[in-house]
């Protein structure tokens, strides 16, 4: 590339022209590198996982599939992500635009809350939960839950160490990319128009939400979703500490015994990473407002 | 008979203006009152579950960390027991540096890949590629490292099979310090691509057409124009990867199956060991991540404003 690059310069005299060209090359060559860096793992993973014997099988893809815990662990995963995904969206997205329309006051707080996850990460979450519902009661913690932990922690409700407690803590994590996309769509379309315009024409509150405002913020709300599930999806931490077999468990413990069914696995993730980021840029792009939400649809917490 | 009396006073306050006048303000007095309640209600699901499972938790642990965990008696003992040994201090000592490097390596070339994207193919490739690669993260990315660069990896073989040289021979280990490096760096570097793309799309080509209008030199543009505009943008992404990897617990747990002594690593093994549990150290291990992640958080925020008042948002 270089080379034709001078080839071309050498008819021409002037340097600086020279110059840029040749940086371009250098600019190129660096940008090849990062490339290089970010694929090379995959390429190498993909070779490492099917390349076990002699020559290219796919016998570890079949014993993958017919692991009875592989199945089960990807079943496990899946409704603890759609759970997840489903509190996420319906938990946000209408306390966003009522807080958008009705008390911008409280905004501040709703940047808190979901800048909080980035102080408190899933390990040191993970401990205090573990404390909360422990299953011994605290008074302390029963008064300033105005309650609710105690009847969590009792039986008709019982979530201690239970799937739905791990779907609630998931939503806490995602909260900082829920949130953003969300709001981000919201102040993009101009919501108190929108709702004016609907309110005036007779439309109550829950209608003017689910027909006018949902529509237009659609992108937020399908990039939201998308993240959360593959956090979910891949979300090792907290399933570990509350002793609950999922899907990452389950890899973590093949790659312990079995590192080439191990990279098949996850090369297999990647596929799933790679489909549920495909799925956000074409469902997002496809659609016409907000661009700056895009610059938040990265944040993840499954390290 | 109450609804009676209230269409009574109704009618009377529409016959008599004055009086009307005096019952309307107090009425929407009351009325803006209960709107203002009614406002603060449609916010109470959320709030609550906030308190339950965010807030709740890190108070918890806070006060965990002052308390005895057999008589929850008032005690500084937790943080005497981190302090007086020296694991503990150097898992902080390596975690901190860990993320450090990572952020500060995601940073400088994450930046510079930022800078040097033009249109294109490889432009759309490399953002592409990013946001599926800042999401691969966690247990699956380590597996992937250890295909590639662990001990029967395939680039490790076929270096040995090529040039004859074996990798951990020459002092490389991928379950050390400077691989856990290069393994967080496949998350922060493409974290750091899209997170900084915004910041120098706002670098208008006006300025530097003003500046070099002006007499500035490429080099002067960017000390004195492009630099201080883009600083804060900068320091705020950074602060956001020193977070990330700070917190990252998988990755390293998966790849080396705890022999790296990090803070996260240690509070699971505090928290869910075999052998001990002691809530007490792990609290106190959980306060010390929160207070170096609040520094980093902090910065962050602080540096946003700063971009978004500059950028008139």
């Amino acid at each position: 590339m270089s080379i034709a690059a001078q080839k071309v310069n050498a008819n021409v005299p002037r340097r600086k022209d020279q110059a840029t060209r040749r940086s371009f090359g250098m600019d190129k060559v660096f940008l090849v590198l990062v490339m290089l860096y970010l694929i090379v793992p995959l390429g190498a993973t993909l070779a490492f996982g099917l390349g076990t014997g002699n020559g290219i099988n796919f016998s570890t893809f079949q014993q993958i599939f017919s692991d009875p815990d592989f199945s089960q662990t990807l079943l496990i995963s899946l409704e603890l992500a759609v759970g997840a995904t489903i509190l996420a969206v319906v938990l946000v997205t209408p306390t966003a635009y009522w807080v958008q329309l009705r008390l911008p006051k409280a905004r501040p707080l709703l940047d808190f809350l979901s800048l909080v996850p980035f102080a408190m990460p899933a390990i040191v979450l993970a401990v205090g939960l573990l404390q909360v519902y422990s299953g011994t009661p605290n008074p302390l913690i029963g008064i300033l839950s105005l309650g609710l932990v105690p009847v969590l922690s009792n039986d008709p409700f019982n979530i201690v160490n239970t799937p739905p407690l791990l779907v609630c803590s998931y939503v806490i994590i995602a909260l900082p990319f829920v949130y953003r996309p969300i709001d981000n769509s919201l102040r993009a379309v101009n919501t108190r128009v929108l709702s004016e315009a609907a309110y005036s024409l007779g439309s109550g509150w829950w209608r003017t939400f689910l027909t006018v405002i949902l529509p237009n913020i659609w992108p937020g709300v399908i990039s939201a979703a998308l993240l959360t599930f593959s956090t979910v999806m891949g979300e090792f931490t907290l399933a570990t500490l509350f002793n609950i077999y999922t899907f990452p468990i389950y890899l973590n413990g093949v790659g312990q015994n079995d590192p080439h069914k191990a990279a098949s696995l996850a090369i297999l993730s990647f596929i799933f990473t790679l489909v549920c980021v495909l799925g956000i840029i074409l469902l997002v792009r496809g659609r016409s407002v907000v661009s700056r939400a895009g610059s938040q649809i990265n944040l993840t917490a499954v390290k | 008979m109450q609804s009676k009396v209230a269409r009574g006073s109704a009618d009377a306050s529409k016959a008599n203006n004055a009086a009307g006048s005096a019952t309307r303000l107090r009425r929407s007095s009351r009325l803006s009152w209960s709107y203002t309640l009614t406002n603060w209600l449609g916010l109470v699901p959320f709030l609550l579950f906030c308190l339950l499972f965010e807030i709740l938790p890190g108070l918890t642990i806070i006060q965990g960390s002052f308390a005895d965990d057999n008589t929850g008696a008032f005690t500084l003992a937790n943080y005497q027991h981190m302090l007086s040994q020296a694991s503990n201090l150097r898992a902080f000592q390596t975690s901190i540096s860990i993320s450090l490097v990572t952020a500060l390596l995601g940073g400088v070339i994450g930046g510079l890949a930022v800078y040097n994207l033009r249109t294109g193919w490889l432009r759309n490739f490399l953002i592409g590629f990013s946001s599926i690669a800042a999401n691969f993260a966690g247990v699956p990315l380590a597996f992937a490292f250890v295909a590639t660069l662990g001990v029967t990896g395939f680039i490790t073989v076929a270096i040995h099979n090529w040039f004859h040289v074996n990798l951990y021979d020459l002092g490389f280990s991928l379950y050390q310090f400077w691989g856990l490096v290069l393994v967080y760096t496949y998350f922060q570097l493409p974290l750091m691509i899209l997170v900084t793309l915004p910041a120098l799309s706002a670098l208008r080509p006006e300025w530097r057409e003003a500046a070099t209008n002006l007499g500035a030199s490429n080099f002067t543009y960017w000390r004195r124009v492009a630099l201080p505009i883009l600083l804060p943008s900068l320091i705020a992404a950074m602060m956001l990867l020193f977070a990330n990897s700070f917190g990252a617990f998988a990755t390293a747990f998966a790849l080396a199956q705890g022999s790296i002594n990090l803070v996260p690593i240690l509070i699971s093994f505090v928290v869910n060991g075999n052998v001990v549990v002691d809530f007490g150290l792990g609290n106190a291990l959980a306060v010390g991540m929160i207070i170096v992640l609040l520094l980093a958080v902090s910065l962050y925020t602080f540096m946003v404003r700063r971009v978004n008042v500059w950028q008139g948002r």
